[in-house]
């Protein structure tokens, strides 16, 4: 069940004829128009603009790309699952439910009975939007289109052509992580992909989510895909999310991704990106502490070689007193790779006591290898403690003499030294099982999938 | 009884950033002995002994090194290390993120070649941790990150335990240490100590010497080994201190 048009330039007939093809209610197709309005008024961002810097934005051409619609998903008990997903998931002993989008095949989902009857709904974006039109209508009509999301992820509002709609009820606490896949596969060599996501999580209640597009293939010749995301997570008074992110693709993939979180009081929002790379990506994660006592943790591990590139924009927005965030971002680049970072703390006058914390850290494996990272800190309030930090460099040779001098030869040492420099973070974070899975990923890239028993151990020694 | 050199050292000169600090270090450590190196601070005792592991920083301008009747100055630091050479550092780096026990475990497969199957690996690294007095929370943590230097020194005697050298550089073990500590420590090198074995102990205190009889005890000053004796000598060292050889030196210079 998949739809395929050649769009030949993204125009208002385009999102007019999805929206119709989709048979979608009027409400929607407005919120459609309306991002798309803001779309065509936004400028085509150029890699001189800020957060674009360094990205190779001119190779997209929109007027080349296919876009698809994905199936909608049927429930099952036992989902078919691509072997990239099962990998994931088999690291996960406790899971709370299950969902897969793809072109190809029936796509399908499993959510624990339990949840299920507690009104947890957890179901493809276009499902939501025909059986739980009241929930989610809410929320896709009020998303604002500010053109500083920029046009990319505009373009993921106006035409998302999948997604995903987790909605928590006042008071449920999920202690199993939910996971969500997209696999890629049939979008590949010069279509574009354009998933929306909505976590809406109301007062007091608890979730986990980890989320990955992939694919079977690894490489990947022929014209660029694009996969343009938006995603937002809305953390109601007292509610807890953590949500977790894999981000590895085809080398022929542009990756653009747009999250925005909001966190009302006392509640608690926990991200972490994996960053695997494709050709490109570029990922802005803004997160607004809305009321006092909302708290965030915003951490990402970036690994990039050959010629990948990669951007992160974290915006960090304290918009009420006694809010606290905590940024930690660590990339380190083998080969040609490179990577921006950008860190934006925006400290509004009324958030006194802001506690604000902010930390860029990066190796470079290669003389070729190259990163910037660039804070920028707007403090209006006088009592706030913001704390930030970045560095760039090589690896200490010191700590490469000592393993050394242990027989490690400089490959291996190198590659232990990165391996304990992104630990440090992962185990900051808080989703049981994750460390595993993450951990894996890293090292398979890092060590390469021959040196399996290794890959394995890394990250799973304490006794 | 015929004696096996471990290590032959002649005539080293070695440079740092363009300054001469070794200036013609001659020393034989044959099998089955300890000898102790003794001298005051900035003497030239750790760029010895970095220089001997191979660190790219110390360049050798003149002079051999010959290991195991090997050149050592063509092998690499890991090939060093590989062959049973051991340095105890000094300062020790942390390593932040990379645990104790999967340090541990790389470098016991990289000395020994191979990998050690995990059960065993365990029952023989809770052995030595036991002699050493090395707690079981050691084990998860980050090497040396945030370690006293009492427990930065104790980790570099589990290493040696485990990686069994056929020499073994020890720069100042001895200081930062307890008595307790400082006794098992010493322990520790006794129990390593083999017929088979050599042993360069550097330290610029007499205290180690109390609880590890070593074969030579050879006294370094600007760069260069300017007395070498038995064990008594170091007692002197103690009783007379270093000025003794400072003027004894200058006058042997003179003639
Ligand atoms: N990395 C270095 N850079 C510059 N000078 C050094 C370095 N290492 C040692 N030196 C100099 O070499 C001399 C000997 O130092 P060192 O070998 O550390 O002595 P010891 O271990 O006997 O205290 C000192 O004058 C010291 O300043
Ligand atoms: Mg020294």
């Amino acid at each position: 069940m998949t739809d395929r048009t050649t769009v030949d330039t993204i125009a208002r007939e385009t999102v007019e004829g999805l929206t119709a093809r989709l048979s979608e209610p009027s409400w929607l197709s407005e919120s459609r128009m309306r991002a798309w309005e803001a779309y065509f008024q936004a400028p085509m961002p150029t890699d001189r603009d800020e957060g674009w810097r360094g990205t190779d934005v001119g190779a997209i051409d929109l007027s080349k790309l296919k876009t698809y619609t994905l199936s909608k998903t049927v429930q099952c008990e036992k989902p078919l699952l691509p072997n990239w997903f099962e990998t994931a998931l088999k690291h996960f002993p406790n899971r709370g439910g299950v969902l897969f989008q793809s072109t190809s095949s029936d796509c399908s989902f499993n959510l624990n009975a339990e949840l299920a009857s507690k009104g947890v709904i957890f179901c493809d974006i276009q499902t939501a939007i025909e059986k739980h039109t009241d929930k989610i209508r809410p929320y896709l009509e009020a998303a604002g289109n500010s053109v500083e999301e920029g046009k990319l992820s505009l373009l993921a509002k106006a035409l998302f052509n999948c997604g995903l709609f987790l909605y928590v009820p006042r008071g449920v606490e999920i202690d199993v992580p939910l996971f969500y896949g997209i696999n890629l596969d049939d979008v590949l060599a010069g279509g574009a992909l354009m998933p929306r996501l909505l976590v809406v999580a109301e007062d007091n209640s608890k979730a986990s989510l980890a989320y990955s597009v992939g694919s079977e293939r690894g490489e990947a010749s022929g014209p660029l895909s694009l996969l343009s995301q938006y995603a937002e997570v809305h953390v109601k008074p007292g509610a807890r999310v953590t949500f977790l992110e894999l981000q590895q693709y085809p080398d022929s993939v542009f990756m653009v991704n747009r999250s925005n979180c909001l966190v009302d009081r006392d509640g608690r929002y926990e991200a972490l990106t994996l960053a695997l790379g494709g050709r490109q990506t570029k990922s802005d994660i803004a997160t607004a502490l809305r009321a006092p006592g909302a708290s965030s943790e915003i951490l990402g591990i970036v690994l990039g070689d050959e010629g990948q590139k990669f951007s992160f924009n974290t915006i960090q927005d304290h918009a009420a007193s006694d809010t606290k965030s905590d940024i930690n971002f660590r990339v380190a680049l083998k080969d040609s790779s490179a990577s921006t970072y950008q860190g934006i703390v925006r400290v509004a006058k009324v958030a006194q006591r802001t506690d604000a914390y902010q930390s860029n850290k990066n190796l470079l494996l290669s003389a070729k290898a190259k990163a910037d990272s660039i804070p920028k800190l707007e403090i209006l309030a006088d009592d706030v403690k913001c704390a930030h930090g970045a560095t760039v460099g090589p690896v200490d040779r010191e700590q490469i003499f000592y393993l050394m001098s242990r027989g490690l030869n400089e490959t291996v040492a190198e590659e232990l030294i990165v391996l304990g420099f992104f630990r440090q973070v992962l185990e900051k974070f808080n989703f049981p099982y994750a460390v595993n899975w993450l951990g894996e990923e890293v090292s398979r890239k890092i060590l390469g999938a021959n040196d399996s028993e290794n890959v394995a151990a890394f990250f799973q020694d304490a006794e | 009884m015929s004696k096996t050199p471990i290590l032959v050292i002649k005539d080293l000169h070695v440079e740092v950033e363009g300054k001469e600090i070794l200036k013609g270090v001659n020393l034989t450590v044959n099998a089955g002995e300890i000898h102790a190196l003794m001298g005051r601070n900035g003497s030239g005792k750790s760029t010895l002994s970095y220089t001997l592991m191979g660190h790219p920083r110390y360049h050798v301008t003149k002079g051999e090194i010959s290991y195991k009747g090997q050149d050592l100055l063509s092998m690499s630091t890991d090939e060093r290390s590989r062959s049973g050479m051991y340095l105890a550092f000094q300062y020790p780096v942390a390593i932040p993120g990379v645990s104790v026990s999967n340090f541990l475990r790389a470098t016991v497969k990289a000395r020994r070649g191979k990998d050690v199957p995990v059960k065993e690996f365990r029952k023989e690294l809770k052995e030595c941790m036991a002699k050493l007095g090395v707690k079981d929370e050691f084990l998860s943590r980050y090497v040396n990150d945030g370690f006293s230097g009492g427990e930065k020194k104790r980790l570099e005697i589990l290493q040696m335990a485990l990686l069994k050298p056929d020499m073994a550089l020890l720069d100042e073990t001895d200081s930062g240490l307890d008595i307790d500590a400082l006794r098992t420590v010493a322990e520790g090198i006794n129990a390593l100590s083999t017929k088979d074995n050599g042993m360069l102990l550097i330290t610029h205190y007499q205290r180690m010497l109390d609880y590890v009889t070593p074969t030579f005890v050879h006294v370094m000053q600007s760069g260069q080994i300017v007395k070498s004796g038995g064990s008594e000598l170091a007692h002197e060292l103690e009783a007379q201190g270093y000025d003794w050889v400072t003027k004894e030196h200058a006058s042997t210079a003179t003639v």
